[in-house]
């Protein structure tokens, strides 16, 4: 019928029809597989409440608040490692959030062309160095380190001042929440720095050419002109990398010190609920032990999940208004 | 819809155009005929109630400014819009007396007989001898020795085949502008072609470049009903032998190409062809 | 002193502190670098490739750690990468504007960032508490979850590149789909889609936590997928962490060699990532 158009013979209208199954199939495969992702993530939420029930159903709400960790007397409380994963973070976002800056400028303002690229990547290249690497770095090089010749200035100097000096009280140990945080700000700011250097460079030409035109200096321009038009952006970034920071395990497993305590002292050891699980998930003796480790990462799970929910909506905003 | 027949290559006399453009019916010598058709960007009307003939073995010319419909227009004679939702075209465009916008229709298969060429050269990522061979495996199951005949015939078909035939093997994207769009003339043909649309094969080269294909349509036309979108009077005026001249969505005027250049009936033709606008 | 001259020295101070953040960042990663071949140098010696992971007070090597490594890394990616690549396809091909590809792509990005010691829970609870042991398929099970979002990430943009006018082309020789996709797209887009692969690869390469408690580890030479295998990361852990300095000799020359994979990998994605565009 007038349909069916027939070309050279039957076989064609043949291929035509094996074709159309051929749409049929490749399609349904793509859409399976990226149904996969969404499941991945189903998964992960549905194994890690379950996991966590128990805890969760013996401890209540109080599990968040409680710092007690006893194995022994089976009593858990997710409150020293939240505090700890919170601080690190804070500690890594002080340091890194300038640094980061401070890089995304230089390279997309400063630095001649040639020398772009290549420092683009090495900066670039913190990001893909390893995290255990980072962290057996952090125990026999820098930990030792600062120990030695950071602490105890920092101990003699702001540690001295009434009130806010408690914050650096305590004997040197080297590690500690101070050390963790630092490195994790080492590792962190390269992600946060390209984010930077992205949306800075959405900035359009002509806009920062006109402030350039009326003799506006370099720095002028980047903090009255090319800011404000990627704050959204330079948030999104930031937020990248706080979730970054927040899910950071051997890094921070190693210099951490690995104590289920709240101090006040940025110079003691603490935890953080990815090292507490790194550390104990698998000496954990115990239906309670093993599934307040679960609650720990299920905690964990929806602190980053909000954080990057949150990083990736901005940064939809702001493609959407370079994009137009 | 039948293969071109050896024996219909003999020139054909230029059928009159209808006088009532309005609501032509297919005669000898059409191969296809466009009827009242409206093309619909969501629900932008891009297209307005199109009807026109396109003659066999000849060439019809569009043209017109910016933005009037000719490209989109085009585009419709294979369907090619279908790729992209939102876009829709009502009325008819018969064939060989069949509708291909019915629902329903294969589409792969229309547009196997109808080639498109693009603006811009759009070789494969592959060898030369593949882009050509990519077509015709579609449909066909050849030996290796008919393959590569019907390869060499379509490259010189395209007046490319002098130029690439020791480097068959190497890259269609390392070719130059205009060789890459003569290849993509040499894919278009490779297939058993009814009908070939041009969209302003030319505008991204050089003026040789151009002359060449310009040249290749002179020689094409023998053998195929061509309709050619140009934003060049002068390409049209030379190349083709009706001239559709469009506006705003709407056909201002259609005729044999001499006519229109020289006496044409609207004085909305006359002032575009004469410059004084678009 | 006159506005002008302040904001001169504004400028100064805000640029000088820009080139200062720069070389600070930079001297870490020299740092990080230096004396990871300081310390790793001393383990690299035949042996290290050669003998199993030794008890503690012994001499040995890695082998059975790179063994494991290298099967767990090739089944995640052998496994991650089809499946991300037909993911991000359907993203990038199928699902233009619609509410599902734009909660796939959401979701996708933060499984990206994800922790990744929580994949590590969810792939325990999954296959190891079901099946009742550690084992290697549930490792190379839970790198292959770290694999997908980067494939799947690097496959949509990689088609998102590839012209709509070479698609129209292949469409109208008649072109179904699936082969408009097979043979045109991937091939326009096979450089930045295995520049994706590599960088995965990479990623994986030096994951610690999601091996913590599925793969485990295994003081001993072992082939068997259903059991825990040793692997460089758990290893560098373990030895790392310990009193014995023969232990942690190995684990520099371990985080050596792990860093070293991971270094060539990122430069030669990027080399290939630049070397594709400057070709065209």
């Amino acid at each position: 019928m007038a349909a069916d158009i027939a070309l050279v013979g039957r076989s064609a209208a043949q291929r035509g029809r094996a074709s159309s199954i051929g749409d049929v199939v490749f399609r349904a495969l793509t859409f399976l597989f990226a149904l996969l992702v969404l499941l991945i993530l189903g998964g992960v939420i549905v194994a890690l409440v379950e996991g966590a029930l128990p805890a969760l159903g013996t401890f209540g709400v109080a599990f968040l608040f409680s710092d007690v960790w006893n194995p022994v007397t089976e009593q858990f409380g997710a409150l020293a490692p939240i505090y700890g994963t919170l601080v690190t973070s804070a500690i890594a976002m002080l340091v890194g959030i300038p640094v980061a800056f401070g890089v995304a400028v230089f390279i997309t303002e400063i630095c001649p062309i040639w020398l772009k690229r290549p420092l683009a990547t090495m900066i670039e290249l913190l990001a893909a160095i390893p995290s255990i690497i980072y962290g057996i770095w952090g125990l026999f090089v820098f930990a030792p380190f600062v120990q030695q010749y950071i602490q105890p200035n920092l101990i003699d100097s702001l540690g001295q001042i009434p009130g806010f000096g408690a914050l650096f009280a305590g004997p040197p140990l080297g590690i500690g929440v101070l050390t963790a945080g630092f490195i994790l700000a080492i590792m962190v700011l390269p992600f946060i720095s390209s984010i930077m250097r992205d949306v800075f460079e959405t900035v359009p030409a002509i806009l920062k050419e006109s402030a350039y035109g009326l003799g506006a200096t370099r720095s002028e321009v980047v903090r009255q002109i090319v800011l404000p038009y990627t704050r959204i952006g330079v948030v999104g970034g930031i937020m990248l990398g706080l979730g970054r920071a927040l899910g950071e395990t051997m890094a921070v497993t190693f210099v951490i010190g690995n104590a289920h305590r709240i101090s006040v002292s940025i110079l003691q050891p603490g935890t953080t609920i990815s090292a507490s699980l790194a550390n104990e998930f698998t000496e954990a003796v115990g239906d309670l032990y093993l599934s307040s480790l679960i609650a720990l990462g299920f905690i964990l799970f929806v602190i980053t999940f909000i954080v990057l929910a949150m990083a990736k909506l901005m940064l939809l905003r702001l493609q959407q208004r370079a994009g137009g | 819809m039948s293969p071109p027949q050896a024996s219909a290559r003999l020139a054909m006399p230029v059928v009159p155009s209808d006088p009532d453009v309005r609501d032509p019916q297919l005669v000898p010598g059409q191969k296809a005929v466009i009827r009242n058709v409206d093309f619909f960007y969501d629900t932008f009307r891009a297209l307005k109630n199109i009807s026109l003939p396109l003659h066999d073995k000849r060439v019809t010319a569009f043209i017109g400014p910016s933005g009037c419909g000719k490209s989109t227009l085009l585009r419709i004679l294979n369907r090619i819009y279908e790729l992209y939702p939102g876009q829709r075209a009502t009325g008819e465009v018969l064939v060989d007396g069949e509708n291909i916008l019915a629902p329903g229709l294969d589409l792969n298969l229309l547009r196997a007989k109808i080639g498109m060429v693009f603006q811009k050269p759009t070789p494969f990522p592959m060898s030369i001898y593949d882009n050509i061979a990519f077509g015709i495996r579609l449909y066909e199951r050849l030996t290796r020795p008919e393959l590569d005949d019907r390869i060499e015939a379509a490259l010189r078909r395209a007046a490319l085949w002098d130029e690439v035939k020791d480097k068959l093997r190497q890259s269609g994207l390392g070719l130059s502008g205009g060789q890459q769009q003569r290849l993509c003339i040499a894919r278009a043909v490779a297939v058993e072609l009814e009908i070939l649309l041009l969209d302003e094969p030319a505008s991204a080269l050089d003026p040789l470049s151009t002359q060449r294909i310009e040249e290749l349509i002179a020689e094409l036309k023998d053998d195929y009903c061509i309709a050619i979108v140009t934003h060049n009077m002068q390409q049209a005026a030379r190349s083709s032998d009706y001239t559709a001249f469009m506006y705003l969505g709407e056909l201002i005027e259609f005729d044999e190409t001499e006519r229109i250049f020289t006496h044409p009936t609207q004085k909305q033709t006359e002032d575009y062809i004469t410059g004084r606008f678009g | 002193m006159s506005i002008y001259t302040r904001r001169r020295i504004a400028n100064g101070v805000v640029m000088s502190l820009s080139v200062a953040a720069t070389a600070f960042g930079l001297l870490w990663l020299v740092l990080v670098l230096w004396t990871l071949l300081e310390n790793g140098i001393a383990a690299i010696t035949p042996a290290l490739f050669s003998q199993m992971t030794p008890p503690p007070g012994s001499a040995g090597g890695l082998l059975n750690a790179i063994f494991g490594s290298v099967v767990m890394t090739l089944i995640a990616t052998l496994v991650g990468t089809p499946t991300g690549i037909l993911a991000g396809t359907f993203l990038a091909e199928y699902s233009r504007g619609s509410r599902f590809g734009e909660v796939v792509r959401f979701i996708n990005d933060i499984l990206l960032s994800a922790p990744s010691i929580i994949v590590g829970l969810f792939v325990y609870e999954l296959m190891v508490v079901r099946m009742g042991h550690f084992s290697a398929w549930a490792g190379s099970m839970a790198l292959a979850i770290i694999v997908i979002p980067v494939v799947v990430r690097t496959t949509e943009d990689m088609l998102n590149l590839v012209p709509n006018a070479l698609r129209e082309a292949a469409a109208a020789l008649g072109s179904p789909k699936w082969k408009v996709i097979v043979m045109v797209s991937y091939r326009a887009a096979i450089q930045g889609m295995v520049t994706g692969v590599m960088l995965a690869v990479a990623r994986i390469a030096g994951e610690t936590a999601p091996l913590l408690f599925t793969a485990l580890n295994n003081q001993f030479w072992s082939t068997n997928l259903d059991a825990p295998m040793a692997n460089l990361p758990v290893v560098i852990f373990q030895f790392a962490m310990s009193p014995y300095a023969d232990w942690q000799v190995l684990a520099w020359g371990g985080a050596l060699l792990i860093t070293l994979t991971v270094l060539c990998l990122n430069i030669g994605a990027r080399a290939l990532a630049s070397w594709s565009t400057f070709k065209q």
